[in-house]
């Protein structure tokens, strides 16, 4: 039973290989707003899996096969974030950040997190995540696909379109003063410092990866038909949201810390 | 709680959301908004600084329970003025250079931005304060360097300079997680407090934590202050707009300067990392300035003089100059920023007049008529050249801080004042003039004014900024064994001296041109080296394109899934 828990919690919070069934279930999602839908719901279940379903499955394995898993976890997460440094497609980038993100909850649950610690770690990585969704399908309406690097200069023809793919795009990487930022940190905290380099090298890899996103979507000189922006409704809702999630990692970064 | 100092950081802050809120489509609005808060942050900066100096005591301020304190020593508050001072220069520059420029409100709010943060960063009394600041530094340059989207080429720079601040982010996180895991606090006076009762008392991987972090925040400081190996971006900062190239320039990248000194408790008990940076701003300083002298791109070259500069600034570290690395840094920062605003004005002046004045150097360059050289005679200059700065250089020193003057680190920065000051001299003595007395007694009265001033100075400043026993622990920190320390001495000492033989025979025995012409393939090749910048950031760019053909191979096999 608890084999099966593990295994289900493990494409849930995506450990790799089983995180390629995640990645299929997201991508297979109906629709932008069913694919965020996912994103935010799928990672939820497994903590409430993990949690919920009697003895945590992860501690009742051998120390050694713990290790293991923990190993396989860190791999998962720099394996993912290293393919998404090629990814052009917005929602393709977005759920192979969100898996190197989201499956380093392992390490929160090896390491005794509460579990509204964790469920608060998931947020802060999937809700940046689900945005990039929404914002990917309303820029696949106004260009016929949500790839970047094909036409440059989408910050001028769609400056509010871009701010808010750009903003969600930083909340994912942990960039301060975002959630995800307090997270990680949390994830540090909890980790023995043997255990920090592989985490190093996928801040590396993450900023690399951010950096490359934002150079295709930002740069360059738009030569494509003539676009129109979001309106200011949708604009200021998606900026509200934003800010909001910002706030809430400035004021109650002592939950998203677990310091 | 001291609202006056609270209020500090927050009041950029607070300009930039006004202006992203209410007026973003208001030019002068957002203009005028933005200098005035400076103007405020900059008073207030000088009104704490000037109480400290009268009466205060260093103290820590809290804003929030776990994190955002505000450590009010004497470097925040000398940071804290010549931050808001150079970013009041750069906003007043601003609002007539930038007016055309699109998104001009946006430009204010992010400088508005950045100088909150750094104000921040500067005077983070706390670990997550500290790491919350650093991380936004780079986040935040990254777009006030790629202010005009139009431009690839400011997309593809601000991201070599992103990504070399995030190789830099490591190693501070590391060194962070190992205090806060190594004493249980994230306070920094806590922590500080904590090794100065017992530097060596908790080991990791068989090293002290003092050891290990000194070498972690050197390496952080390292890409902050582009140091050899991680300076490729540098020099190219310039696709940026002007102001945020000065702001770059004397303000940013002194981070590494500012961070040696924040953390100069630690380095009070350990000598390895002052060695590595000693090394590598030795490296950096030589190589900075052999690549500044072959640009042919003014705004590069400027760009190298600063990678140069970094590397005396974190030199002096190394040397257990911690104060005067300061009083560099706030030098540098006003001298480069003076450069950068001005060019506008030199470019535009140079194209009504050129105003070369028809001396004899252009008469002969650029007439290509003959001149009969005027110069004084050689041994008198020989001796001018070699005496002056060692007697100036040593009483200066000798008056103000009889106590350092047998610090193996003093020493060598004396000597390469001494150096400095020859070539200095020299250099004069090669130029002609009509009379060539005159022109000497101007360089040298020069000269002993610089060093005067220059020593009185950093003196205070190191007064200011360190106790007695402070700066003595640094000192002998960066010590090493008398032996090598000699040997060291004789090395250096050979060099500038076989440097200045070969550059009197190269010139007296047009010994440049014979070397081209016997080994002209060799000549091209270091030519090629040195002009393609030592192929250091083509390296680069062949790996990146190499792991993204990797990554992109992956992604197809696994169906991006």
């Amino acid at each position: 039973m608890e084999w099966i828990v593990l295994l289900l919690a493990a494409v849930l919070l995506p450990v790799f290989p089983l995180s390629w069934i995640f990645n299929r279930l997201i991508g297979s999602a109906p629709g932008p707003w069913g694919r965020a839908l996912a994103i935010l719901v799928l990672p939820q279940l497994g903590v409430l899996l993990l949690y919920h379903t009697g003895p945590l499955a992860l501690l009742l394995l051998p120390l050694s096969l713990q290790r293991i898993w923990l190993m396989l976890v860190l791999f998962t997460s720099v394996f993912y974030a290293f393919r998404a440094v090629s990814a052009r497609e917005i929602s393709i980038w977005s759920r192979l950040m969100a898996s190197s993100g989201l499956t380093l909850s392992w390490l929160l649950v090896a390491n005794g997190a509460q579990v509204h610690s964790v469920a608060l770690f998931v947020l802060a990585l999937s809700l940046p995540a689900a945005l990039l969704m929404i914002w990917a399908g309303m820029l696949s309406d106004r260009m016929g696909g949500a790839y970047l690097g094909l036409q440059g200069g989408l910050a001028t023809v769609l400056p509010r379109l871009s701010a808010l793919i750009t903003l969600s795009a930083l909340a994912l990487v942990a960039t301060p003063i975002f959630p995800s930022f307090f997270g990680l940190l949390q994830v540090f905290h909890r980790l023995d410092l043997a255990w920090l380099w592989p985490l190093l090298l996928l801040l590396l890899i993450w900023g690399w990866s951010a950096g490359r996103f934002l150079q295709d979507l930002l740069f360059g000189i738009y030569r494509g038909e003539p676009m129109v922006d979001l309106g200011l409704g949708i604009t200021w809702a998606g900026a509200v949201v934003l800010f909001f999630f910002a706030l809430s990692g400035l004021i109650w970064s002592g939950a998203w810390t677990g310091i | 709680m001291d609202p006056l100092a609270i209020i500090v950081p927050f009041v950029p802050a607070l300009a930039a959301l006004l202006i992203f809120a209410v007026l973003r489509h208001s030019k002068p609005g957002a203009a005028r908004l933005s200098v005035l808060a400076t103007l405020v942050t900059f008073l207030l900066s000088l009104i704490l600084l000037g109480n400290y100096v009268a009466v205060g005591l260093p103290r820590v301020e809290y804003i929030g329970q776990i994190w955002g304190s505000i450590w009010l020593d004497p470097l925040t508050l000398i940071m804290w003025a010549f931050v808001s001072g150079i970013s009041l220069l750069v906003h007043m520059y601003s609002v007539r250079y930038m007016i055309e420029e699109p998104n001009y409100p946006r430009f204010f709010a992010m400088l508005d931005l950045m100088t909150a943060t750094i104000l921040f960063m500067v005077s983070a009394a706390d670990l997550i304060t500290l790491l919350v600041a650093w991380f936004l530094v780079g986040v935040l340059l990254y777009f006030l360097l790629g202010h005009d989207t139009d431009r690839p080429a400011s997309g593809r720079y601000a991201f070599w300079t992103q990504i070399t601040y995030r190789v830099g982010d490591l190693p501070l996180w590391l060194a962070a997680f190992i205090l806060y895991k190594s004493y249980h606090s994230l306070a920094l006076p806590v922590i500080f407090a904590q090794i100065a009762a017992a530097p060596n008392a908790v080991q990791i991987w068989g090293m002290t934590v003092p050891a290990w972090t000194g070498i972690l925040v050197a390496l952080a400081a390292f890409a902050r202050s582009a140091q050899f190996l991680l300076h490729g971006w540098l020099p190219y900062t310039m696709d940026g707009p002007t102001p945020v190239s000065a702001l770059m320039h004397a303000g940013i990248v002194n981070a590494g300067g500012f961070l040696f000194n924040r953390f100069a408790p630690i380095f009070e008990y350990t000598g390895l990392a002052l060695h590595i940076a000693f090394v590598v701003g030795l490296i950096t300083a030589v190589v900075g300035s052999a690549l500044m002298l072959i640009q042919n791109d003014v705004k590069r070259s400027l760009g190298y003089s600063t990678m140069g500069q970094m590397g005396f600034m974190v030199m002096e570290c190394g040397l257990g100059a911690f104060p005067l690395a300061v009083f560099h840094l706030i030098a540098h920062g006003f001298f480069k920023a003076s450069l950068f605003l001005g060019a506008g004005n030199a470019i535009g002046d140079a194209r009504a007049n050129d105003g070369v004045p028809p001396d004899p150097i252009y008469v002969y360059i650029v007439e290509r008529r003959p001149t009969k050289p005027l110069r004084l005679p050689w041994l008198t200059a020989a001796a001018l050249t070699i005496l002056v700065p060692v007697l100036v250089l040593s009483l200066s020193h000798f008056f103000v801080a009889t106590h350092l003057f047998f610090e193996q680190g003093v020493i060598v920065l004396l000597f390469f004042a001494w150096v400095t000051g020859a070539q200095a001299l020299f250099a004069a003595h090669k130029m002609t003039h009509t009379n060539p007395w005159q022109l000497m007694g101007g360089i040298l009265g020069s000269f002993v004014l610089v060093v005067i001033g220059y020593t009185l100075i950093s003196h205070y400043f190191a007064r200011f900024l360190y106790s007695h026993e402070a700066s003595l622990r640094l000192y002998a920190s960066a010590s090493i064994g008398i032996l090598s320390y000699e040997v060291l001495m004789i090395i250096l000492a050979l060099l500038f001296v076989g440097g200045w033989v070969l550059t009197f025979f190269g010139d007296a025995q047009n010994l440049g041109e014979r070397i081209s012409q016997r080994w002209q393939g060799g000549y091209l090749a270091i030519y090629a080296l040195l002009s393609r910048e030592l192929y250091i950031n083509d390296l680069y760019v062949r790996v990146t394109q190499l792991l993204l053909s990797a990554s992109r191979r992956l992604n197809v096999w696994l169906r991006w899934s």
